[in-house]
């Protein structure tokens, strides 16, 4: 169908006050030729509205429209006129007439080129069309038969949504299984409960829209979201199972107790970890291993090999409440028998308080300090330490001492690898920043171009550093639960299985719709690939941050899209151009930038060109307009959807349009990341770093391209940046190529 | 091997005591030693006397002049964040005193003040000064020589008189009452 | 969308994660929120811990999430006043408090210059004051300005109308009630400071260089009351010596006997707001653990690698000022030295812990809540469930992956025979 653009510019908010109107509609009528240009007073209040809905619906046949006004951050639900009509925002207020002076040529200039940019964005885009896979299937793949595994499982299915859950070992349960008592779920939290895992298993046997297999592992994984398949071997047999998401659940393992002998583990008989004394617990007595005998009294040490440099920096997070349990089976066995907790600091968060004071009245001591020295001693086992309230070094002797051992992360245990290949020359940095690490654990073994498990964080969690977005691991529809994420207790636990679960499922029905999952969830837009025109670079494959795509037999690249997360970043990565989506390309944001008028260099008056993210980046600049801060008006602003997607060439360009600079404004990478493609940012940087040398070689001055970090929150320092930056572009002098 | 070594069970007569489990439950804040106005008398305060009980050294509490000091001005037992009450665990300790028979100096003295209380409801400045003296010992009466100049003083400011002061009324009622309470704890109540 | 359709109580972090996830899995949601803003606590906050990013930025994705998504509808200054029925078919009876600035509103910001009133900024907790008419704050969604009455004089003034050029304010307007049939409800109407005013000891609204852990959040925040910059509130001059309380009425049985789960990451994160600003001030931490969770340990051995950051084991039992100086005197018993310790500092941060919004406005249904007011409906049974910090004391991560699991709570209380391979 063709476009016919409707052009709708709003005066109100001051933009009328401050703005020639006319030179703005000009644009659209006499440059572009767009059929209708209107102009209203208030265009998002009811008459406004209704005014474009006349011309979407009556003869004017309008079926693209452009709004020039507020912020696409405002009113976005009013100006929405269904899927099928093109909507476009051109920012004339907190961009312009709200940050630069009313009634000025310049402000005027930047209003015309946001226009020309406005228009030209719709006339090349499309509507995107969904893309749905055949043969979608919803079920939920759950890996792990432990609490998590379970829980999620029964979750998903009572959400009516078939589960295939596969259990490494023979029988379902896991650590929990071997557990004595529970903590409570629900008040009163002092008092433990009855371990119910057996039932929760029986529920899960009994369910008929779960399968489960034990003894099994998943040997590949290939397809994507919505079209995984799974190959289970389970005993030596082969199973292929179709799945649509996957929750992985296989938990931790405690920390070898082997590497504690400094604690005394190997060294005495009677110091055991705290699952082996969980497993005396549940037997029935507990008695001391090197003689049989009923125990008087037992010693908890905690972090053991948590909270320590040598063995694992952070706090395993169970271990105290976890003891403060076992202590209490002590008190249960025999209220005489002494129970005595070594501990840094008691970290019973929360509602385990109760459970803290609880322990506490049944008369189990607490002795905040480090443990420095386990001996035997008359036949029991002596702990030394740093009684730190006492200020002097103790000793206590008891029967059995139990290391509270912190736990280790499944997917922690293997060898580590990087994404890609790091290559030796010019390309090795880039390779190597873009890549992850990757822990050949043998969990998933994913049949993907960037290695077969999830990549890991710091520890070997694969868990993804968003706060905001805890379930988002950097592989489209897998979700990682429970303690195989990060360190955490049985409540919180059983929690994280029932919102990862959420995540497969929303993952699945995303996915059969044809729309992006978070964090651009309901985008149907997905990258095209021009195969024809490509070199096999790799660099696709390589620097996707979600791993979606593989490469064919003939080492082409084989695009998922439904792993894809419409970041941009394969658009940004390639150098021949040849990736675009229906309504975003490099072609799209080229003609944008070519659009802008840029004087000649007699009139004095510089043009730079910024590239802005849109997550972070674009909406400071907006609360920097609704402060009313002003910055230099050679400023053009082109919003990305992720620095990831910035194309080399837009740069060059840029520059051989006479712009004088470029500014690329992104978010925060590093160990604390903030950009929302997890790499995009970084990868534009190491893009940038290219270009600097083809800068020079052309006699550009490198500084005229820059890069800055920013946050949402640096709408104040934005400003500040651009002007620095427009007064350094003064003192290099106008682009030389501007006349060319 | 020198170093100081836990025996948590050798507290476990103290806990026994009438309010004794709650000191169990002290978490170690030390709110307590703040909000007592005595506790510069004080040779440790409640938290340091709990934190002394979970390592099992009763001898050192029981010693401690810590609970004598206690004016049950009830302060740390209305802030005390685990809900100890402090100024009942102190009674419990004082009275564990008088069960043991202990001759420390201040439980002397609280025992001769109570004394002096029943028998005519008011104290007996004089009477209560020479009973403490004579009670504690050989010792104690060399001290009383020293503090000679200080009652010859209060004497001739009239703050220690010589005759004994008039029993208030209904004191028969008030020992009734001590009598009941006294029955009652030997029942278990 | 009489069917299949999940309300949700709180518009915070918790209330927002809650609705967007399951619309954005297919329900159909509204969300009821009883500020004229959505964000909750966390638009207050300056920074997360550990990673030290901004909250607005995660803010900015949910909001944009809902713009885009027509399966929420949203409803701000609006509270619910009654539930009844049962799982599955609950009758839901919402009240929405007059805005008195109408959709029209552009949020040009003209009415604020024209309004003569003033009112102490609550988003600021009193620290500073808008006009009767004003923006919540600046990345407000929705984007529209609100009057407060009590502070607004009403038609006898009406400067505001005759600045407005969208007619859009309507200082007649009145609450209004609405009914509405859901499946199921998620209930995240997150958590309240505990007032730090009842903990007499600490002489919080006499002194005034004492302060809460919110408060700093805001005196921190750019777009707070000091424009980011920490100084005592007494003098606004900067601060050289700053001592943060642990357990201000948390895991005290006088106050809340639970433990909040955040103050302590809370206040480290807070001393690395001070570090920025005051490269060589004294920072003393009083503690009686120091309950930095998992992978929480690395922000706080960071923070201890601060050589100007104390960490002393003691409850703050006194805080008294120095009428001269307005510095404080803190009393305290150091545990480790085993004396008390007089300890003196020019601001003063008390970490105050999070009480459940409940328990000053409780659910209208029986039996949804325990003692401390936090939620333990069993959704499987009820059709109600809690989420966040409405549920237990939880930090921003936890309650995300909370809201998470309610949704889909809501969900499987919304399903009607197999839904999802259908």
């Amino acid at each position: 169908m063709a476009k016919k653009i409707g052009v709708y510019v709003c005066t109100g908010c001051g933009i009328g006050d401050a703005l020639d109107i006319d030179k703005v509609t000009k644009v659209a009528e006499k440059e572009y030729k767009c059929p209708v240009v209107r102009t209203h007073a208030h265009l998002c209040g009811k008459e406004g509205v209704e005014l474009i809905k006349k011309d979407l619906e009556g003869e004017e046949g309008v079926n693209a429209v452009i709004v020039a006004g507020c912020s696409g951050r405002v009113n976005t639900d009013v100006f929405n006129f269904g899927p099928s009509v093109m909507v476009e925002r051109v920012n004339l207020r907190e961009h312009v007439v709200w940050c630069h002076p009313a009634n000025d040529e310049d402000t005027d200039m930047i209003a015309e080129d946001n226009m020309r940019m406005g228009i030209v964005k719709v006339q090349k885009s499309e509507l995107p069309e969904p893309y749905i896979e055949e043969g979608i299937v919803k079920t939920i793949l759950v890996v792990g038969g432990g609490l998590v595994g379970l829980t999620a499982a029964l979750e998903a299915a009572a959400a009516g949504y078939k589960v295939v859950l596969i259990e490494k070992e023979a029988s379902l349960g896991g650590w929990v299984a071997k557990q004595y008592k529970q903590v409570a779920l629900r008040p009163p939290y002092d008092e433990l409960r009855e371990n119910d895992i057996q039932d929760i298993i029986k529920q899960v046997e009994d369910n008929p829209n779960i399968t489960v297999y034990t003894s099994a592992k998943s040997e590949g994984i290939s397809g994507g979201p919505g079209i995984f398949e799974v190959t289970i071997n389970q005993n030596g047999n082969t199973v292929k199972e179709k799945v649509g998401a996957i929750v992985l659940a296989t938990g931790a393992k405690p920390y070898d107790a082997t590497k504690l002998a400094h604690l005394g583990f190997g060294r005495f008989q009677d110091v055991v970890t705290k699952d082996q004394f969980e497993e005396m617990a549940s037997s029935g007595k507990i008695t001391r291993p090197s003689d049989g005998k009923e125990v008087q009294s037992v010693t908890f040490i905690q972090c053991a090999g948590s909270r320590d440099p040598e063995h694992l920096p952070y706090c395993s997070a169970e271990c105290c409440v976890g003891s403060l349990r076992q202590a209490l089976y002590v008190k249960e066995q025999n209220p005489d028998a002494t129970a005595v907790i070594i501990y840094k600091d008691l970290r019973a968060a929360g509602q385990y308080e109760f459970l803290y004071k609880k322990a506490q009245s049944e008369g189990v001591v607490f002795i905040k300090g480090e443990v420095v020295g386990v001996n035997e001693a008359g036949g029991q086992v002596s702990v030394e330490a740093e009684d730190v309230v006492r200020g002097e070094t103790v000793q206590v002797d008891s029967d059995l001492v139990v290391l509270a051992t912190g736990m280790v992360p499944t997917t922690a245990f293997g060898e580590e690898e990087l994404t890609v290949e790091v290559k030796e020359g010019e390309e090795a940095e880039a390779a190597a920043a873009a890549a992850d690490t990757i822990i050949r654990s043998d969990i998933l073994n994913l049949q993907y171009r960037q290695g077969p498990e999830l990549p890991s964080l710091k520890y070997g969690f694969p868990d993804s550093h968003f706060i905001c977005f805890p379930y988002e691991s950097r592989r489209t529809g897998i979700y990682p639960a429970g303690t195989v994420r990060a360190p955490m207790d049985v409540r919180a636990a059983i929690d994280d299985a029932a919102g990862a679960a959420l995540k497969a499922i929303q993952c699945v029905e995303l996915t059969a719709k044809g729309a992006a999952v978070h964090p651009r969830a309901l985008d149907f837009s997905f990258p095209e690939f021009n195969l024809s025109r490509c070199t096999q670079c790799k660099r696709c494959t390589e620097e996707c941050p979600f791993g979606a795509i593989n490469e064919d037999e003939k080492t082409y690249p084989l695009p998922h899209p439904t792993r894809c997360r419409r970041c941009g970043t394969c658009m940004g990565a390639c150098p021949e151009r040849i990736i675009s989506f229906k309504n975003y390309s490099v072609g799209m944001i080229g003609s944008m930038l070519k659009n802008i008028e840029v004087p000649e260099e007699f009139e004095e008056k510089p043009r730079i060109l910024v590239f802005a993210c849109e997550n972070d980046a674009i909406p400071a600049l907006d609360i920097a307009g609704i402060n009313r801060l002003e910055y230099n008006p050679w400023i053009r602003i082109i919003p990305v959807r992720c620095l990831g997607s910035l194309n080399l060439i837009w740069i060059a360009d840029a520059m051989s349009n006479g712009f004088d600079g470029v500014m690329l404004l992104g978010c925060k990478h590093g160990d604390d990341y903030q950009c929302h493609f997890v790499k995009g940012s970084e990868l534009a940087e190491i893009r940038l770093s290219k270009i600097s040398e083809t800068l020079d070689r052309l006699r550009l001055e490198s500084e005229r391209v820059q890069m800055r970090q920013v946050s949402i929150m640096d709408y104040d320092q934005i400003p500040k940046i651009l002007d620095e930056f427009a007064e350094k572009l003064e003192e290099l002098g106008p682009n030389p190529m501007k006349d060319f | 091997m020198c170093a100081f070594k836990y025996n948590p069970a050798a507290s476990r007569e103290v806990y026994n005591l009438e309010s004794g489990k709650y000191a169990q439950q002290c978490m170690q804040c030390g709110l307590c030693a703040v909000t007592c106005p005595a506790r510069h008398l004080m040779d440790y305060t409640p938290r340091q006397l709990f934190k002394m009980l979970f390592a099992g050294e009763v001898d050192k509490v029981l010693k401690a002049n810590t609970p004598w000091l206690c004016t049950s001005c009830c302060l740390c037992t209305v802030r005390c964040p685990r809900g100890i009450p402090i100024i009942d665990v102190m009674h419990s300790l004082k009275h564990y005193h008088f069960e043991k028979g202990t001759k420390a100096p201040v439980a002397t003295l609280s025992k001769v003040f109570f004394d002096s209380m029943m028998k005519r409801g008011r104290v007996f400045e004089l009477g209560m000064t020479n009973a403490y003296y004579m009670k504690s010992g050989f010792g104690a009466i060399k001290d009383a020589m020293k503090m000679q100049d200080v009652g010859m003083a209060m004497m001739k400011a009239k703050r220690l008189p010589l005759a004994p002061p008039k029993k208030v009324k209904g004191l028969g009622d008030v020992k009734k009452i001590y009598d009941k309470a006294v029955a009652l704890a030997k029942e278990g109540h | 969308m009489a069917n299949k359709s999940i309300l949700v109580v709180g518009g915070g972090m918790s209330g927002l994660t809650a609705a967007v996830e399951a619309a954005e899995t297919g329900y159909e949601v509204y969300l009821v929120e009883k500020k004229p803003y959505l964000g909750g606590r966390v638009a207050q906050l300056h920074k997360y811990f550990p990673k030290l990013c901004p909250p607005n930025c995660g803010l900015e994705i949910n909001f944009r999430r809902i713009k885009t998504n027509p399966n929420i509808r949203i409803f701000t200054s609006a509270e619910v006043e009654a539930v009844s029925g049962q799982k599955g078919d609950y009758d839901v009876t919402v009240k929405l408090h007059p805005r008195f600035v109408t959709e029209d509103c552009t949020a040009c910001g003209k009415c604020v210059e024209a309004c003569p009133a003033e009112r102490p900024n609550d988003f600021n907790f009193g620290l500073d004051k808008t006009k009767a008419i004003y923006l919540p704050h600046e990345f407000a969604f929705p984007m529209k300005y609100v009057i407060d009455p009590e502070a607004c004089s009403g038609s006898s003034c009406g400067k505001c109308l005759e600045a407005c050029e969208y007619k859009a304010i309507d200082l007649n307007a009145q609450a209004k009630s609405m009914n509405l049939k859901v499946d199921s409800i998620v209930w995240a109407t997150g958590w309240e400071p505990y007032d730090a005013s009842k903990i007499s000891y600490y002489n919080f609204e006499a002194n005034e260089n004492v302060i809460t852990n919110v408060m700093m959040e805001r005196l921190a925040a750019k777009n707070g009351p000091t424009q980011g910059k920490i100084v005592r509130p007494s003098d606004g001059k900067p601060v050289t010596n700053v001592a943060f309380v642990q357990c201000a009425g948390s895991r005290d049985e006088n106050h809340q006997p639970y433990c909040s789960q955040v103050c302590c990451l809370a206040t480290l994160k807070q001393a690395t707001y001070i570090r920025e600003q005051y490269p060589d001030a004294k920072i003393t931490i009083f503690y009686i653990d120091i309950r930095a969770m998992g992978k929480y340990e690395d922000f706080y051995t960071k923070v201890q690698e601060d050589e100007n950051v104390v960490f002393i084991k003691g409850k703050v039992g006194e805080i008294t000022e120095n009428p001269d100086t307005k510095n404080l005197v803190l009393e305290v018993e150091d545990q480790i030295k085993g004396e008390v310790l007089h300890h003196e500092a020019d601001l003063v941060v008390l970490a105050t812990g999070m009480v459940p919004s409940t328990l000053a406005n409780p659910i209208p249904v029986d039996g949804t809540t325990d003692d401390d007011g936090f939620v333990i409906a069993e959704p499987k049974e009820t059709g109600i469930c809690g989420a966040g910090c409405a549920r237990k004391p939880m930090d921003v991560a936890a309650s995300v992956r909370d809201a998470t699991a309610a949704a889909l709570k809501a969900i499987q209380g919304s399903v009607r025979g197999g839904n999802g391979n259908g």
